[in-house]
């Protein structure tokens, strides 16, 4: 097990790559899904593995995160 | 022509002007029915991209609108003709306008839980399985015994979180993850934009309560876990 740690993120923490990921997270996964004609077809199978590596890089990112937070402290 | 759709929303009346969506491409409002509409952009196949860019691009456009309404995020990659838009707003009218009315104020707030699976973990077999058959049951035997787990960390964490913040939250959804090693939970809560320092606050303090569980608290986003009307539709039904 990591030293993954509580974080608090917000719209002040938006440069950070942890906040990117949570973007991404939202926005790939999450989300009303209308049936249209396209609704990128293409991108649904991309996507959920764009989406897997989202979460799994994020945990690793907020693991980086508070290594070096931690290391400054 | 196709549209991509980044949002729904009740209200909207104007734009940043120096808003741009994905591709760099213009955004617009169509209206829809009554003072429903959707935020659209002109959908280009050659320009577009799946791409990081463009995710944050659908972001920023439906964030953009959050000062002057709650809005239903669509989920990245729609693209629609506004035939195929307007009938399926016209289909899905109450529930749309039902969805709005119980996000409306509201902002998302994420919880990510990790916690370690206790060392007595039933996942702990002999290193000597015996044959395939004895080796593809006890696979089995650990998949349903991870599952139960699962489920009972789900209630346990949902009814903490409840008594924690219970006050705060308009709606909860929690999934589970387990894994041989960790439970990865993540909690989705709808609750006013009033309310966010105090979630915080109170979410802070609940931290502290359960040093064997790490955290990860994030927010407010525009409430994407709460818009999609099909998974209503099944959570209702039984049917997707």
């Amino acid at each position: 097990m990591s030293d993954f740690d509580q974080i608090i993120v917000g719209e002040e923490w938006e440069n950070t790559d942890l906040s990117l990921l949570e973007t991404l997270d939202h926005v790939l996964n999450r989300g009303l899904v209308i049936a249209g004609e396209i609704t990128i077809a293409v991108a649904d199978i991309d996507l959920i593995f764009v989406g897997l590596n989202v979460m799994v890089t994020s945990v690793e990112t907020a693991n980086e995160v508070l290594r070096k937070r931690q290391a400054t402290e | 022509m196709r549209l991509y759709v980044y949002c729904l929303a009740e209200g909207v009346d104007r734009l940043h002007q120096t808003l741009r969506g994905v591709s760099d491409a213009e955004v617009r409002i169509v209206e829809l029915e009554e003072d429903l509409s959707a935020l659209v952009s002109v959908y280009r196949s050659d320009d577009f991209q799946i791409s990081r860019k463009n995710a944050l691009a659908h972001h920023e456009v439906v964030r953009s609108i959050t000062e002057q309404t709650t809005p239903l995020p669509t989920r990245f990659g729609t693209v629609v003709t506004i035939e195929q838009l307007r009938n399926y707003v016209s289909t899905h009218h109450h529930a749309i306008k039902a969805k709005l009315a119980h996000v409306r104020g509201g902002v998302e707030m994420n919880v990510r839980m990790i916690q370690s699976i206790a060392a007595a973990d039933t996942s702990r077999e002999p290193e000597d399985a015996g044959g395939p058959g004895t080796a593809f049951l006890l696979e089995k035997r650990r998949e349903i015994l991870r599952d139960e787990a699962g489920a009972a960390q789900k209630g346990q964490l949902s009814a903490w979180l409840r008594e924690k913040l219970g006050d705060f939250i308009k709606e909860e959804k929690i999934s589970i993850t387990p894994s041989e090693t960790v439970i990865l939970a993540r909690a989705d809560h709808l609750i006013s934009r009033a309310d966010v320092q105090e979630y915080r606050t109170k979410m802070a303090k609940a931290v502290e309560e359960r040093p064997e569980i790490r955290f990860m608290v994030s927010g407010p986003w525009p409430p994407y876990s709460f818009a999609n009307i099909e998974l209503e539709f099944s959570s209702q039904f039984g049917v997707s």
